[in-house]
């Protein structure tokens, strides 16, 4: 009976090892951040002002393209881009080159539009570098369910993530309850900071960024 | 002398409702439970990827909201309100327009703003408060849809709640002018009070409040919630309360409850349709055991 425990407690820790290693590589290549670079990451990319050129209203590689925007509108928030994932400094660069500003899904994955989405803008305030190698779906790899109470205890920094669907950046709490969330938002075109109600948040899974320096 | 005296507290107890002689004290009241009275079906129709967002022609009678994908929510109807005669505005946000739907539903007229809105508010002055979502702007409408000074758009505060404990908060109200604050006490085994949100504060003193809570505990699966509404009256009374307030949006709102002439009005965006739940805190309540 000993002897059968052993093996059972060796093949469950072996497999453990096993099945964490790549994990763990992973995680000790992340970037380190301490929680206020993260927010102040977000800020920047939320904060950030641009206006759009008449050549930001058009997607060269798409026809059915159709912008958010009007020529000469001032816009503060870097504009949403579905697949998107660019710094403040590319997005910059890629507007003063005549990319569109901001794409749907419905548009496709636009190489000629700039802008990030939901989880693009997540793993830049994580400081990830760039690139979009990580969606809600396999945030995962990187994040892990914090064991503290959500509801009271959560962290600026951390995320509420729905897999499939969207991320937001959890930035504090308010005296009424409700909380301050950053997002890339497809339907206010861009990424902003917000308060919100819960009720929004029905299935989402919080998340903790595992480079996080505490 | 003794046997008369506990007859007629007998027959009295028997007699008046709520009349309590024991010694002992009496549970917690129950609820008064608003029941749902009706629901609104608006038609929707889903964005097609050839279609060019706003391009349809303004007199169109459904509402459009977009599939949305992988890392990217469904848009469409966030916002709505409800006019004195219980008519609604709705915006639709993927055809740049705001729509009116009479009292039951049906599509009366839309106008085109000219950019996406979010949100919409009925102001005190009679004119519609419109949120432009690419940059927070308030815009000013009348009710055909001209647009007036932006000066005229200004949203009505109606106080700030504050969640004091997991049973407990409270609410000062915006016009209360030296009334004292309002004590909300939210005692449910199990559950713990997530956050307050004042929705309407009417001419006769009732002040409508939302409630978050959760019976989750530290670790759980996912978010889980319940959502209700309670109203209060000008006392501090808890009147009735709205229990279980759907939450199965598709297209997350940003403005879904509206009060009204003490009728609670919800837009939950569905896939299929655009509801509008109303529920009756005049008349219709009913008190349940626990």
């Amino acid at each position: 009976m000993w002897l059968r425990f052993r093996i059972l407690v060796m093949c469950l820790v072996s497999g453990g090892v096993a099945v964490s290693r790549p994990q763990t590589a992973t995680i000790a290549r992340l970037p380190r951040a301490s929680r206020a670079e993260i927010i102040a990451r977000a800020h920047s990319i939320a904060n950030h002002s641009w206006t759009c050129g008449s050549s930001n209203l058009n997607a060269s590689c798409s026809r059915k393209y159709h912008s958010d925007w009007k020529a000469g509108q001032r816009v503060t928030g870097i504009p949403y881009r579905w697949g998107g994932s660019d710094t403040p400094e590319q997005f910059d660069k890629k507007l003063t080159q005549g990319l569109a500003a901001g794409a749907h899904s419905r548009n496709g994955i636009l190489s000629c539009a700039a802008g990030v989405d939901c989880s693009g803008f997540i793993t830049q305030a994580w400081g990830l570098p760039g690139g979009h190698a990580y969606s809600t779906s396999n945030l995962r790899e990187i994040a892990g369910k914090p064991k503290y109470n959500w509801y009271t205890d959560m962290k600026p920094g951390d995320v509420l993530n729905l897999p499939g669907s969207h991320v937001v950046l959890f930035t504090g709490y308010n005296p009424d309850g409700t909380i301050n969330i950053c997002e890339a938002s497809g339907s206010k075109g861009r990424v902003v900071c917000h308060s919100a109600t819960w009720s929004r948040f029905v299935k989402y899974i919080p998340l903790q960024y595992k480079g996080i320096d505490e | 002398m003794a046997q008369l005296a506990l007859s007629i507290i007998f027959v009295l107890s028997a007699l008046v409702p709520g009349l309590n002689f024991s010694r002992t004290a009496s549970p917690a009241p129950t609820p008064c439970v608003v029941p749902l009275s009706q629901t609104l079906r608006i038609p929707v129709s889903m964005l097609e990827t050839s279609e060019l967002p706003g391009s349809k022609d303004v007199s169109v009678p459904t509402l459009l909201i977009s599939s949305g994908a992988v890392d990217e929510l469904p848009e469409g109807p966030s916002g709505f309100d409800v006019l004195e005669d219980g008519s609604f505005v709705i915006v639709d946000p993927l055809r740049k327009r705001i729509c009116l739907f009479d009292f039951q539903g049906k599509f009366r007229k839309a106008w085109k703003t000219g950019f996406a809105a979010d949100s919409v508010t009925v102001m005190k002055n009679g004119l519609l408060a419109v949120e432009e979502s690419g940059t927070d702007t308030l815009h000013a409408f009348d009710r055909d849809g001209i647009a007036k000074p932006m000066e005229a758009a200004a949203i009505t505060k109606y106080g700030e709640a504050r969640v004091l404990s997991g049973s407990s908060g409270i609410v000062n109200r915006a016009s209360g002018g030296g009334s004292r604050p309002l004590e909300i006490n939210y005692d449910r085994q199990g559950s713990r009070l997530l956050s307050l949100q004042i929705l309407a504060d009417d001419a006769e003193g009732n002040i409508f409040v939302a409630l978050e809570g959760t019976t989750a505990g530290d670790s759980g699966e996912e978010i889980r919630l319940s959502k209700s509404i309670r109203r209060y009256s000008s006392d501090g009374t808890l009147s009735c309360e709205v229990p279980g307030i759907p939450l199965d949006y598709y297209v997350p709102a940003v403005d879904e409850l509206r009060v009204r002439n003490g009728k609670v009005y919800q837009l939950l965006t569905t896939k299929s349709e655009v509801n509008i739940n109303v529920w009756d805190t005049n008349n219709q309540c009913r008190h349940v055991s626990e």
